[in-house]
């Protein structure tokens, strides 16, 4: 038996579930994606509150959910929509990235509302029956995309859970696998340091550009974060500079070379360590990674979100003992054992490579088991980032 | 218990993981450093004599810059460190 186990598809790409995801291609179907999901076991559905508009942010809504749908998670997938051609359009790019089974129910085709139900839930459960049937393969670690997300930091962030992540990142990254950081704001003042770690001087240009794109979006709002920063909070907690503030952040993705940036997304076109430009939005950042094809994740925090995703299982990291032993059906570890003394780095680091595997091999996370499945597009409504 | 937390090996801080009073010696991780002030809980101290101009390292990565020499075992913090950005760009 191989360290890794998972579910190969047609596109070379890994999962490590075998979901069926029931995506509504209009808000309006939400419920009814919702409900399959409660009626079919092995059936997943997310809900969001895109009606059709054909805006300036049409593109990034219509990549994330052709993306989503071709999450390499997903066993299969069942489009809802209303009949329009705007969801064609989105069903016709989804095709295109190729990998997972998918189907079309049109309510407009089926006539009622009932009827759609119906033969979402037949459907689904046909196909999650065909799902479960499909045995798990040896894997190569090159299997793995990683996500890395942190939220609701601490003043424990940086020096307990975040950097015991990046030691994990940075052997599966070492082995072969793919890994993502994200959150420009969060980067901020040491997008320097982390551009002089890019594989080319190329890439270490665009990791400044996607950081000066960001400051010159927020200027317009007359906010100054560097100034500003780091806050009076931060001072009394103990951090100095915005570089280290920011570079708690950044040690998610441990010391390894940056391979390439990443649009909003966008999927990752070889292994190793990439930077995607998102909103600092933990659902939305976690939605970027789904649509990029990211297919596990492991997300820090210092006050105990429950936040999940339907199709990526994502293991949440405690940065401090007070809140990661008390919060225990939303934790799978606690790195506060860093900071209470009695554990190093590398053993924590240790130990979140290890869940990284079994969640991946079919552990179930907690988010999951919390059926977790948040799910937000994102809009920047015109403005330049 | 560990006292306090070694980020990494190339660096001259290390974080206090609760109050160290002045003259506490810590020998942990085969090291030994003395605290030559009260430090509070979650703030860096040296692990050895930084000369004023030079880099402060945390997490192997320069995140600023000593504004005047530090000796061993001082309390690391905006007292006497600077970010490199900023400091460029406000001058």
């Amino acid at each position: 038996m191989s360290a890794l186990t998972g579910f190969k598809r047609s596109d070379g790409r890994w999962g490590f579930r075998n979901h069926v995801l029931v995506l509504p291609l209009h808000q309006v179907l939400s419920n009814t994606a919702r409900e399959v999901e409660g009626l079919v076991d092995g059936a997943v559905a997310v809900s969001h509150d895109w009606s059709g508009e054909v805006d300036s942010d049409f593109e990034r809504i219509a990549k994330v959910l052709a993306g989503i749908a071709n999450n390499p998670n997903n066993f299969a997938t069942i489009f809802l929509t209303v009949g329009t051609p705007i969801e064609t359009e989105i069903i016709t790019r989804s095709r295109s990235l190729g990998a997972t089974e998918l189907h079309v129910l049109s309510l407009s085709e089926l006539g009622s509302m009932t009827a759609l139900l119906a033969h979402a839930t037949n459907l689904a459960t046909q196909l999650t029956q065909k799902a479960t049937a499909v045995v798990r393969v040896d894997a190569p670690m090159s299997a793995i995309v990683l996500g890395l997300e942190c939220g609701g930091s601490d003043a424990y962030s940086g020096i307990t859970a975040n950097p015991a992540l990046g030691l994990a990142s940075d052997r599966l990254v070492a082995q072969g696998a793919t890994s993502i950081l994200a959150e420009t704001m969060e980067i901020l003042g040491s997008e320097h340091l982390l551009a002089a770690r890019a594989i080319t001087p190329e890439v270490g240009k665009q990791i400044i550009d996607v950081v000066a794109r960001y400051e010159r979006s927020i200027s317009y709002e007359g906010i100054d974060i560097r100034g500003a920063q780091p806050s009076r909070g931060n001072i009394e907690g103990g951090l100095s500079t915005l570089e280290e503030k920011s570079l708690g952040a950044a040690k998610k993705a441990g010391s390894a070379q940056f391979t390439g940036v990443l649009e909003y997304a966008d999927t990752p076109p070889t292994p190793g360590l990439y930077f995607m430009d998102t909103p600092g939005h933990d659902i939305e950042q976690l939605t970027a990674f789904a649509g990029a094809g990211v297919n596990i994740t492991v997300f820090t925090t210092g006050r105990g979100t429950p936040t999940g995703s339907a199709v990526m299982p994502t293991i949440k990291v405690a940065t401090n003992s007070e809140m990661g032993l008390v919060l225990t059906d939303l934790i799978d570890l606690n790195a506060g054992t860093i900071s209470d003394g009695v554990q190093t780095l590398d053993e924590v680091g240790d130990l979140i490579y290890q869940e990284i595997l079994d969640v991946a091999n079919g552990k179930l996370a907690k988010a999951e088991i919390n059926g977790q499945h948040e799910f937000n597009l994102s809009r920047l409504y015109g403005s330049t980032l | 218990m560990r006292e306090i937390l070694f980020l990494n090996s190339l660096d001259n801080i290390a974080v206090c993981l609760g109050d160290i009073e002045s003259g506490r010696v810590i020998s942990q991780d085969g090291r030994s450093v003395t605290a030559i002030e009260n430090i509070p809980r979650g703030h860096k101290i040296s692990t050895r004599d930084i000369a004023k101009g030079e880099g402060i390292i945390k997490y192997g990565e320069r995140m600023g810059h000593a504004t005047q020499d530090i000796a061993c075992g001082a309390h690391v913090h905006v007292h006497n460190v600077l970010g490199d950005r900023l400091s460029t760009e406000s001058s």
